[in-house]
């Protein structure tokens, strides 16, 4: 199987779970996971950041789409997808052997990716309910929505990432 | 030229995420009064076709539930048509021109896409211009108020939920008819927020909270929700803490409720106050 058949497996796979499980998640209002983001963690290395930026874009689009929400999740996944690569650079401690792999918890170590995740999430989070509410009034609300959020999506990524196939 | 050319080079990715986040935002601000995405009529109409098979689904394991609420309905339907057979009797019904009092048209429908979880919510229902929807009208289920249209496509149309930042509803106490702007705080799913009351009213945890049919899309006297006593003192009003009588998480069946002459309403109201 090639990496791109791959890819867009993985692409529709959590398209689908989002749509179809996480946003139906409904906790007090306070949990809003979007595990969606997890195709921008995976997507490999050397990766070309323009190409980055495009793939976030239309990811983000996708979701938007079927939620209603025009350019919100757009907005919110190019700017994940913009600072994924300053965060990868930050944060190489084992050097990466193949390029062409995707950053992983099986490869890079649970911390490293931990880290690695909740930085990416919480950026997404952050951005995504800023732009979605519009407002800096009600700034700790907002705040403790992302926080929780970003702690669940984190969780599930973590999760998904320990059960997918490791190649 | 060339440095012109190097310079765009350099920032080739700085300049693509400008750009793109700059489409995001026009996208946003586009889609802002909700209407316009109605442009995005082709999506609309797939993810409107996925979430009515997905609800299709779901509907199943509700259907207890909502046939003991049709039960209720029809039990008060039916008093109040006896009500009414019985006051017919009495004194018949003469008036027979256009103004014989019938205001207000009622269509029914079906959520097909619904949520509770965000700042705005807005909700999807399976009638549209097709079946005589028009933006404005009314929605509101057997245990109370649910909403307004506010888009609509040939077979769908798209209503701001009660628990959408930006919706207003004028509702008032049915017990002494004082009257307040509802909306609602963002926060839980159950409860909203009636302020604009004045301080001297006294408040009863189990007051009933109606609309007032001041904003003619709603009747007077629709079910909106319950007081739970919490109020807060603030300037020259109190805000009281209402609990809905709508579940907005298991919402299935709704009704549209249209205007009949609302039109005439709104332009003799603008006419006057212009």
């Amino acid at each position: 199987m090639n990496s791109l058949s791959r890819y867009t497996g993985a692409f529709i796979l959590l398209i689908v779970l989002q749509l179809l499980i996480f946003s139906n998640i409904e906790f007090s209002g306070y949990v809003n996971p979007y595990i969606y983001v997890m195709f921008i963690l995976v997507l490999p290395f050397s990766i070309p950041s323009w190409f980055l930026l495009i793939l976030a874009f239309f990811t983000g689009l996708v979701i938007d789409l079927f939620s209603g929400t025009l350019g919100v999740h757009a907005f919110a996944t190019v700017m994940a997808g913009f600072v994924r690569p300053w965060i990868l650079t930050l944060n190489i401690t084992s050097e990466v052997t193949d390029p062409d792999m995707s950053p992983s918890l099986y490869r890079n170590g649970l911390r490293w990716f931990f880290f690695y995740t909740v930085t990416v999430v919480f950026v997404h989070h952050l951005t995504l309910f800023l732009v979605e509410v519009f407002t800096f009034s009600n700034l700790f609300h907002t705040l403790l929505r992302v926080l929780l959020s970003t702690a669940v999506t984190t969780f599930f990524i973590m999760l998904f990432d320990f059960i997918r196939p490791r190649r | 030229m060339r440095s012109l050319l190097n310079f765009l080079l350099r920032f080739r990715t700085l300049i693509l995420f400008l750009i793109l986040e700059a489409v995001a935002l026009m996208l946003i601000f586009s889609s802002h009064s909700y209407h316009q995405t109605v442009a995005y009529g082709a999506a609309r109409t797939v993810s409107g076709f996925v979430s009515k098979r997905i609800e299709a689904g779901t509907n199943y394991f509700r259907l207890r539930q909502v046939n003991e609420e049709l039960v209720a309905e029809n039990t008060v339907l039916r008093s109040r048509l006896e009500a009414l057979e019985a006051g017919a009797q009495k004194q018949p019904l003469t008036v027979d021109d256009s103004l014989s009092g019938i205001s207000y048209s009622y269509l029914d429908a079906k959520v097909v896409n619904n949520s509770v979880n965000k700042q705005k919510n807005f909700i999807t229902i399976d009638r549209g211009s097709l079946h005589g929807v028009t933006r404005g009208m009314g929605v509101a289920s057997a245990t109370g108020v649910v909403g307004v249209v506010v888009g609509v496509s040939p077979r769908f149309s798209v209503a701001m939920s009660l628990l959408n930042a930006d919706f207003r509803l004028s509702a008032s106490m049915a017990r002494n008819d004082y009257f307040g702007s509802l909306a609602w705080d963002g926060l839980s799913h159950r409860y909203a927020t009636l302020s604009e009351i004045p301080h001297h009213v006294t408040v009863t945890e189990g007051d009933t909270i109606v609309t007032s049919g001041y904003s003619a899309i709603f009747p007077a006297g629709l079910l909106v929700g319950t007081l739970t006593g919490d109020l807060e003192r603030g300037g020259d009003f109190l805000s009281l803490k209402v609990k809905l009588s709508t579940d907005f998480k298991r919402l299935t069946n709704v009704f549209l409720i249209g205007s009949l002459n609302r039109e005439e309403r709104q332009n003799l109201e603008v006419e006057v106050t212009r």
